[in-house]
Formats: structure tokens, sequence, C-alpha cells
């Protein structure tokens, strides 16, 4: 039986072993409600009548509320990763190099990472605080004694809706982020439109586009289905709703670097 | 019926209900009393099961609560329905949508014309114009909140109401009110009511029987007129309306 709105306080006794095996034990106890939780939302998919239509307003949301800080820091750090390229630059290595150097990092790293963090600041902050509302004012409660499932109604088109919105912010952001590197490579760099799109050429490779849009998926995933899972176990009013949310945000970063590591030499193997 | 098996509950390493056994029958309005913290709500909740017993068990017309799977707490959950202390509306739906929660998730989807003669006959019987049916729960006052709550609880025929805490946080007016509208719904639907309340006037207006809950255990129960005449000193103390104290 599923016992949302139970709580227990762990007993806070003892020097620093058992307070390090209480936090051992407390992760252990998120690890295996985390596992399922995504299995419940995992098992849901296979009725996609049941949360495409909420899926499709909470996408719309995402992107609208991500959309514009998403573009200003893609086409920020696409200008700052081009000027920095070419002050790396030895003199006599071709100016070239700096379109390589803007295309790799936006795509590889800057693109998904940013947009990211951006999402894990305005989404994921935003599905904690409005889950953990819920729960506070017993209206997952409510859910539950209507017959209605939680999992379904609430975590499942936020969670579908993050991971797919995110793929179109993450292209919108690596595009911008390569155009504001050629703005300011002919701007301010001693570089041609040519040489820019020569070396831009010269880099690319489908492998690391679509390493970009994968990494988007992950971290879209991360980012909802880190904030879903925080808020279902807000408790405490509203100080409580606020510390959610900043929970939330802080385990969706730590995650999206710790998945960053991850994956990196992922894209070495493959590529 | 419901029957309440030795139901043990420890939270926050207190135990907050200490082998409760109670019956309640169709038809009745049980009102469950005591002072805050001795385990209403959550008593409560464990006939609903939103939360599980560390030992005992509630059965729901025989269901098993405590061993439910997930079909079996769906039974349960479609004979019982709860209206909650702070109404727990959904701030994103109209009051339409909030009260069609109410029914089987399939059939609105089916005969979306009968749907809206239900929701339209649950606001008749908590006192509400359909003018309120397109306004968002914020729109409205807690009063009325609570009257939509309340249409929302009924609005699915379930054989079960529970209210927690229904008249908290109203004014007197809006208190009165609330407990007027319970007893005729009460009345109207012939379901069994069970109300979770420290409101004494309210409690001996509604109840057919009184459970007074102590340290997670029943300390009194019977009808309002036995528990007017009890000679426990403590169970009349909490009776007086001015005292709202920890039963000794």
């Amino acid at each position: 039986m599923t016992s949302v709105s139970e709580t227990a306080a762990e007993p806070q006794r003892g020097g620093p072993l058992p307070a390090l095996g209480r936090r051992a034990l407390a992760g252990v106890q998120h690890a295996g409600r985390a596992g399922r939780l995504w299995w419940a939302a995992t098992a849901s998919l296979v009725e996609p009548r049941r949360y495409w239509r909420e899926s499709v307003a909470q996408a719309k949301r995402i992107g609208v509320d991500g959309l514009g800080l998403v573009l200003l820091m893609g086409a920020l750090s696409g200008s700052v990763m081009a000027q920095q390229t070419s002050y790396q630059l030895n003199p006599g290595l071709p100016m070239s190099l700096v379109a390589g150097g803007v295309v790799a990092g936006m795509l590889t790293e800057l693109g998904p990472v940013l947009t990211a963090i951006v999402l894990a600041g305005r989404v994921g902050a935003g599905i904690g605080a409005e889950l953990g509302t819920m729960k506070v004012t017993d209206q997952i409660d409510a859910l539950l004694t209507l017959g209605r499932d939680p999992v379904v109604e609430l975590v499942v088109p936020r969670v579908v809706a993050g991971t797919i919105i995110i793929v179109p912010l993450v292209i919108l952001a690596n595009g911008i982020g390569i155009f504001s590197g050629w703005l300011t490579a002919i701007a301010i760099l001693p570089m041609t439109t040519a040489e820019y799109v020569q070396g831009a050429r010269s880099y690319y490779h489908s492998a690391a586009l679509i390493f970009s849009l994968v990494k988007a998926l992950a971290f879209g995933f991360t980012i909802s289905f880190i904030a879903s899972y925080v808020g279902l176990r807000a408790e405490g009013g509203a100080a409580g709703v606020g510390r959610t949310a900043t929970r939330a945000v802080v385990a969706i970063i730590v995650a999206i670097m710790v998945l960053d590591v991850v994956l990196a030499p992922v894209y070495k193997a493959v590529s | 019926m419901i029957h309440i098996q030795g139901l043990k509950k420890t939270l926050n390493q207190k135990r907050v209900l200490d082998g409760v056994h109670l019956k309640i029958e169709e038809g009745e309005t049980l009102v469950i009393m005591g002072p805050s913290g001795t385990g209403k709500s959550v008593l409560l909740k464990h006939i609903v099961g939103l939360m599980d017993p560390d030992e005992g068990d509630v059965l729901v017309d025989g269901i098993s609560v405590a061993n439910a799977g997930r079909k079996e707490i769906q039974q349960v959950r479609e004979r019982v329905s709860y209206v909650f202390q702070n109404s727990a509306l959904f701030d994103s739906l109209t009051i339409r949508g909030n009260i069609m929660l109410g029914l089987p998730e399939d059939r609105c989807a089916q005969r979306d014309d009968v749907c809206e003669g239900l929701v339209r006959e649950s606001l008749t019987h908590v006192n509400l114009e359909p003018e309120v049916l397109t306004l968002r729960p914020a729109e409205l006052s807690g009063g009325m909140q609570k009257r939509v709550a309340i249409a929302r609880a009924i609005v699915g025929r379930q054989k079960y109401i529970l209210y927690d805490e229904p008249t908290t946080g109203l004014d007197p007016v809006n208190a009165a009110v609330i407990t007027d509208l319970i007893d005729h719904v009460s009345h109207d639907i012939e379901g069994t009511t069970v109300i979770v309340t420290h409101d004494v006037e309210a409690a001996f207006t509604l109840g057919d029987r009184i459970v007074l809950l102590s340290n997670g255990r029943i300390r009194a129960e019977g009808t309002p007129e036995q528990l007017r005449h009890t000679e426990d000193a403590a169970v009349r103390r909490f009776l007086s309306p001015s005292s709202f104290v920890e039963v000794a």
C-alpha cells in the first residue's frame, strides 16, 4: 500500500560514527524510494491517454519558462568561448581553431550543461515547490483518496515534458552559442566569416551533436525526476516548501555535474 | 461496516494510536473527539489507507486495508470519501474540475452530460450556485472552499464519508453553517459519516455516537446523551466547551 503522508524522524544521538551511519541509511532509503518512484512512473508510461494532455501543458510551461534565459546563457557562453579560445592560441596557429573551440564547447558541454542548470533553477525549483505545496496542503493525499494516482497525474507528465522539451532548448542554446561566437569573432577578433565557417565545419561531426542531445535527454529526465521526487517528500508547511525547492535545485545541480563526468568518457569511447 | 481492530501507530517516537478497537455501523454518524495530538486524524487516515498501521487492521466492508494491494485499496477508496481539514482543493483546476475528480476516472470521458448533472446536483446539496463552477479555489472564501470539498466528497455517492476537522479555521458563523450542512448531507445521502473534531457543540449536534480518544486509546464511547451524563471527571472536563485540556 502506498503511504505518501507518513513521516518518521530519525533519532539524533551519538557521535560522528552513528551520524555517518544514519546518513548512509538515509541515502539508501532515498535510493530505494526514488527507485520505486522511477518504477511506478515507468510502468505508467504504457497508458499515454492518461498523461499526454497534461504533458503537453507542462512542456509548454517549461519551454516558455526556460527559453529566454537559455538563449541568453547560450549567447553569452558562445561569446566567452570565442574570446577565451582566441586568447589561448599561440601566434601562428590558424584562427579557425576558435570556431572549433566554440562548436566543441557548445555541443559537448556548455549547451546541454548550462541549459540544464538554467532549467534546474527555474523548472526544478518550480516543480519541487509546486509538488511540495500540494504535499503539505494534503492535495496529494486527496488525489489518493479520490482513487487517482499522483504518479500518473503529477509525476509522469512533468518527467515526460521535462525530458522531451529540453532537447529543442539545447538545440537552440547550441545554435545561438555558435552564432554569438561568430558574431564575437568578426566583431572583436581578427577573424573573417569564412575562417569561422571553415573552422566550425572542420570540427563538426554528427557524434558531437548526438552526444549533445543524449546529454540533453539525460539531464531533462534528471531535472524533472529529482524535482518531482523531492517535491513529493516535502513536509513542514510553507518553510518546508521553501527548503524543498532549495533542496531540489542543489540535488539536481549535483546530479547533473556527476552525470556530466560519467558521460564524458562514454563520448570519448563512442566518437 | 468499518471495523477497526487493535490499531497501533507510532510517529516520531510517540505512540499515537495504542490499540484502538472500534466498529462503525452502516448509516450512523460517528464523531471522534479528543485533544490535539491524540491521533484522531491519524485514525481517519488509516481507514482510507493513507497510513500503514504498525499493528492491527481496518476492515472496510470486510476488505483489510492494512493488507490491501493496489486493487483492494482502490475498492476501499471507491467506498470511502474524505474531506480534508484544509479542503485540499486543486489550485490549478476550476471548481468544476475539482468536483469532477470525485467521480470515477472513466465515467466522465464517456458521459459528459451525466457528469455535469451530478456535479450540479452535489453543488445544490452544499448550497452553492452553479456560477462558481468556472471559478478557481483561490477565488472562494474558506467556508465556500469547504463546501466545494464536501461537494467533491459526495458527488461519487460513496458509502462512507470521513470529515477531518471540518470546522477548523472557520469563523463561528461559517462553522455553524458547515455543521448544519454536514447534518443535511448526512441525512440526504443516507450514508455513514465519520467526523473528527474537537468542536464539542458540533459533535453533540451531529453525532449519533461519540468516541473520545485520549493518549491513543478510546477513553469514552456512547451516545451524546450517555456522554453528557458520564461519571468520568476527565471526560466531563473535556466536554465542557471552554476547556480543551489533555484528558488525564
